[in-house]
């Protein structure tokens, strides 16, 4: 005899909540959707690998260099994230000491950050080839959707939790 | 002392698990000594820290648990596996070599890969443990063997066995919370000393008061105050699937080969006339559980010798043992050595 105790998908960013919303589904913030995880988290590490490899490599390389050079930039992506956690935490807290977004959670706030910077490289890449282009618009435009979600969302009491 | 003396009187078999533990007792505290002198020189080395069981990465974890959004877990556990595949070098040999013996016929090249799955698994395993401490978020989970997980939630003391397999951690504390019982870990002991204290502080803020963390080199009287807690009705967890340290130890088999495993929770079960609960928590997906468990484990007393009858409890032990570590073998964190080989084996 087996027993489940599984609940219905829930998401954390706003356009998925509003789907699932009209959806008949539950639109409370949670960070438990693993499918959510892998694609925003895959969708801003090639934003900023993108970013950083036309920022990076001149185009009057050798086919080899470039190609090292794009396997280097994947762990320099790695080690670009991890003091960007920190000086983030450094911004929270003096935001803190201010007064500011103190009631939601580190994460959170780290979380408006990592949008902020990503849109910004999206924007960056906009100015590249027109493959490159498409992907930074695309996530400007996924970025407005989810504004706009947000909007809808704060005016209806189904997406309301506590800490949400 | 008076709890040594209470439990002799008590029960004359006692004095023959005594003898079990007090034969290593002397061992133990010689070792218990040295440790704590290399404890205080490794310390005075700030590197150490950094070492890969240091506990600079057990800090790192939980600052990261409170800073990191969601989304950045799967590429940064990614290039935090690769990073700790090059580094924990003896881990990974250990679990690479389990890896030939538990799938008997598969490549080296491929296993390589195995190796780099099952230590993803892990980063994922301590990153949802540490989740669960401090953010307090809940996971899915799925119980299989729901009627003895019933059981062992209204038993009257019971032992858990289980292995280093999947988040052990986070499955005492979900169990804790579940049933609203205490529950004592018993532990192998961490080799840098303020790890350990770190991961025996997490544990039991993770459980909430309900968990107690116990290390398996506290002295004889551990196993006195364990007999105590079983006898009072609590439930004691211990991890069986390899020795670590001088303990009272049995010859077993696993895949065909020859192991040493702890005869600790098996002695306890018979003195105590408790059933042993093979149980194990297996990441299932992001967020997601599986509990594992498997029909309660008797030890008999019958007129044979004792010996006897705990080796029958630790062969079925053994089995349960090799069924969930071949279906699950990319969460089997075992790394340290655990197989012997023939010389060893004499």
């Amino acid at each position: 005899m087996n027993k489940t105790d599984k609940r219905s998908a829930q998401f954390y960013f706003s356009l998925l909540r509003i789907i699932a919303m009209l959806r008949g589904g539950d639109a409370t913030r949670a960070e438990s959707n693993g499918f959510e995880a892998w694609l925003v988290g895959l969708t801003i590490y090639s934003i900023h690998y993108l970013f950083f490899a036309t920022l990076f490599i001149p185009s009057n390389l050798e086919p080899w260099q470039i190609a090292l050079l794009l396997v280097a930039i994947a762990f320099w992506i790695w080690l670009f994230w991890l003091p960007l956690l920190y000086i983030n935490s450094v911004i929270i807290q003096a935001l803190h000491m201010c007064g500011l977004f103190r009631t939601i959670p580190i994460r959170r706030a780290q979380s408006t950050l990592w949008g902020t910077y990503t849109t910004a490289m999206a924007f960056a890449l906009l100015k590249s080839s027109p493959s490159l282009r498409e992907l930074g618009a695309i996530w400007l435009v996924a970025v407005a959707m989810n504004l706009a979600s947000a909007v809808v969302l704060a005016f209806s009491d189904a997406a309301r939790s506590p800490g949400a | 002392m008076l709890l040594r003396v209470w439990c002799v009187a008590l029960n004359p078999q006692i004095t023959q698990m005594n003898a079990d533990y007090s034969e290593v007792k002397d061992q133990k505290s010689e070792i218990a000594n040295s440790r704590q002198s290399a404890d205080k020189n490794s310390s005075a080395n700030f590197l150490d820290r950094f070492a890969v069981r240091g506990v600079f990465w057990r800090q790192y974890l939980d600052w990261a648990t409170v800073n990191m959004p969601f989304y950045t877990y799967p590429v940064l556990h990614c290039f935090m596996t690769f990073f700790f595949f090059f580094f924990a070098a003896p881990a990974r040999r250990i679990v690479l070599a389990n890896l030939a013996i538990i799938l008997p016929g598969s490549s080296r090249a491929v296993n390589y890969l195995r190796v780099f799955r099952t230590f993803y698994n892990y980063a994922w395993t301590i990153s949802e443990a540490a989740i669960h401490k401090i953010n307090k978020e809940e996971f899915a989970y799925e119980i299989i063997g729901a009627k003895w997980l019933d059981q062992l939630g209204a038993a009257q003391g019971a032992i858990v066995l289980t292995a280093h397999m999947g988040n052990y951690d986070l499955g005492a504390a979900l169990f804790a919370e579940k049933f609203n019982r205490e529950i004592r870990l018993v532990r192998a002991p961490e080799p840098d000393r303020q790890t350990a204290q770190h991961l025996s502080a997490s544990l039991e803020k993770s459980g909430e008061g309900a968990v107690k963390v116990d290390y398996n080199t506290a002295g004889a009287l551990l196993s006195f105050d364990l007999l105590n807690a079983l006898r009072l009705g609590e439930i004691v967890s211990i991890q069986g699937d390899r020795m670590d340290g001088d303990l009272a130890e049995i010859p077993a088999h696993l895949f065909g080969r020859h192991v040493r495993l702890p005869n600790g929770p098996f002695v306890l079960a018979q003195v105590a006339h408790v059933p042993i609960y093979p149980l194990f928590i297996a990441r299932s997906g992001y967020r997601s559980y599986q509990i594992i468990v498997r029909e309660p484990i008797t030890v008999l007393r019958s007129r044979r010798d004792r010996e006897d009858d705990i080796a029958q409890a630790v062969e079925k032990w053994c089995r349960v043992l090799e069924q969930l570590i071949a279906e699950r073998w990319d969460q089997w964190f075992a790394f340290a050595p655990g197989f012997l080989s023939d010389e060893q084996n004499r």
